[in-house]
């Protein structure tokens, strides 16, 4: 490995790991459980077979996309910068020849991988629960589907949430507001107004590659590319951000002086 | 200016306070002391260096490079905060291992650098130990560890000394001597002067954010004696050793500062030291502590701060 892929390993290894920790790991994972506990309880009631397969799957468009994943990747990707500029341990990377761009790209492969250790049994433990549990199988396209619009959203929230913890102190607060009023109450508006939330490209996703089922009845007027590519695009987009405004951000706390 | 680092009016703010107020000095190679009271700008000045901060004002270089910038060159600084966290899940090995890879250190050679430099700090037994488990002495030493494992050439150390015992300072002290006689530049910042003396004789002295004296520290010692020096007494009679005292030529004036307590201001502080004992034994005085007061650094900075330029 050259230096460069070195360093950008080294920062992303030290991510993955800083962020699946202690209390915060705990926590996490204890949210990621609740789809798949409410499947369970569902089972217990012994429905119909397709009833628990198609509420398992619906979950996944209902709670586990716009929430739970939304919430894991907030929690893991806004307090990349901000808790360690609090806590000063930024500076062990901020003052090494690692690059800040380089810096900004590790951190945010760090944390997408620890929102995909969680995001990705979130999204498929449920299907199996409800397979195991007396409902109806799954084609194999329906959780390679759900896993993959899972990442998709990882990879998306990542991006923009990272940026948020890079330029805002209130990044935390402004994510919980941004998930849960405009990327819930913009798709219920008329026309193109939905085509600004990321989870009309999640769920645009799910329908062009579902022809049956309860993820496939979405609307879906881009093709499957299109809703992958956007998604990506702005994740690259927000990293590129991240990193302009890392070169310029001070990384002190701002409480202490002299 | 061509030192280590040079500072050249520099400011820099933290809203309305000011962290440092146009600071100009020059430090030269080998260990420079950067002295200073607690609040006077020395970890300003180091986080201005390690780029974690900007300057507001004037240019700040290190080995001829801006502060505020990145690059291979900041491979050839070390930087031991004051008091930064650790990543206290990590073992002391791994923390520096980690922060190697990060320079882009192979993990091979990462691996034995980090070994080498745990060994140098004198941490071997603990460094499969997790940080959290460390002493505030043991933190010091895995933060110079880990400043010193890419065997930089400028080694800049906030306060190195604050927290470890006083075996363990007898061992950095000898650790820095030895880091800069194998040709390291050392900046090493305090706020207690026998510290720094005990290093190196050139100094920087910090004050309000503002170099207000650098040089030797003998040349500036010297500047600091041939003012008067408070020298503070106590005795259950005040008055009788007063007497005494105040017969000596070159002691200024004698102030009553408590009960049973004495400050004396004298032009030659080495008469006054070495004709007290004699005095005592003579006179059969019961003189129960003497503390000069202008060993306190403060009253060194308040003075120099005070126009002794």
């Amino acid at each position: 490995m050259t230096g460069e892929w070195t360093r950008l390993v080294a920062v992303t290894w030290l991510s993955l790991r800083s962020s699946l920790r202690g209390w915060r790991l705990a926590g996490l994972s204890a949210f990621a459980l609740i789809p798949t506990l409410i499947v369970v309880s569902v089972a217990s009631t012994h429905p119909a077979a397709s009833t628990l397969s198609n509420s398992a799957e619906a979950l996944f468009g209902l709670l586990t996309l716009p929430i739970v994943t939304m919430v894991i990747v907030l929690v893991l990707s806004v307090g990349q910068f901000r808790n360690e500029i609090d806590n000063e341990t930024l500076l062990y990377l901020s003052d090494r020849s690692i690059t800040r761009p380089m810096i900004v790209v590790g951190k945010y492969l760090g944390s997408l991988a620890a929102a995909l250790v969680l995001v990705i049994p979130a999204a498929l433990l449920p299907l199996a629960v409800a397979s195991w549990g007396g409902g109806n199988g799954y084609p194999a396209v329906v959780p390679l589907t759900v896993a993959a619009a899972a990442a998709l959203a990882a990879i998306a929230y990542g991006g923009f949430f990272l940026f948020l913890g890079l330029v805002s102190r209130a990044a935390l607060l402004i994510g919980i507001l941004y998930g849960f009023l405009w990327e819930e109450l913009v798709p219920l508006l008329p026309g193109s107004a939905p085509r600004l939330t990321l989870v009309f490209y999640l769920r645009n996703f799910l329908s062009t590659e579902l022809t049956t089922g309860p993820l496939s009845g979405y609307p879906a007027p881009l093709t499957a590319t299109a809703s992958i590519l956007v998604p990506i695009a702005l994740a690259a987009v927000f990293v590129v951000l991240g990193s302009l405004a890392f070169r310029y951000l001070e990384t002190a706390p701002e409480r202490e002086s002299a | 200016m061509t030192g280590i680092v040079d500072a050249d009016s520099v400011t820099k703010r933290y809203g309305e306070v000011l962290g440092l107020n146009g600071f100009s000095a020059t430090f030269p190679p080998g260990i420079t002391g950067l002295v200073g009271p607690n609040g006077a700008g020395k970890s300003t000045l180091f986080r201005l260096l390690a780029g974690q901060l900007r300057c507001d004002a004037g240019t700040l270089t290190l080995l001829g490079f801006p502060a505020w910038g990145q690059g291979e060159f900041r491979r050839r600084v070390g930087y031991c905060p004051e008091h930064a966290s650790l990543f206290d899940w990590m073992t002391g090995a791994d923390f520096v291992t980690t922060l190697l890879r990060v320079d882009g250190f192979p993990r091979a050679e990462a691996q034995e650098r980090a070994l080498r430099a745990i060994e140098t700090v004198g941490l071997t037994e603990a460094r499969d130990r997790r940080l959290k488990a460390y002493s505030k002495g043991m933190r010091q030493r895995i933060k110079l560890a880990q400043c010193i494992a890419h065997d930089p050439q400028l080694i800049l150390l906030d306060e190195p000394l604050n927290g470890v015992d006083p075996v363990g300072r007898a061992h950095l002290s000898a650790l820095l001597r030895q880091l800069s006689a194998t040709g390291h530049h050392l900046i090493v910042s305090s706020h207690v002067l026998y510290e720094v003396e005990r290093l190196t004789d050139q100094i920087v002295m910090i004050a309000h954010g503002q170099a207000i004296a650098q040089g030797d520290l003998h040349r500036i010692r010297d500047l600091i004696d041939s003012r008067p020096h408070m020298v503070d007494l106590e005795t259950p009679d005040p008055r009788g050793v007063a007497k005494l005292l105040g017969a000596w030529d070159h002691v200024v004036s004698i102030e009553f500062t408590g009960p049973g307590k004495l400050r004396v201001l004298t032009r030659s502080p080495e008469a006054f030291y070495a004709a007290l004992p004699a005095l005592v034994v003579t006179e059969k005085l019961d003189v129960r502590s003497v503390h000069s007061a202008d060993d306190n650094l403060d009253a060194v900075f308040r003075y120099l701060a005070g126009g002794g330029r």
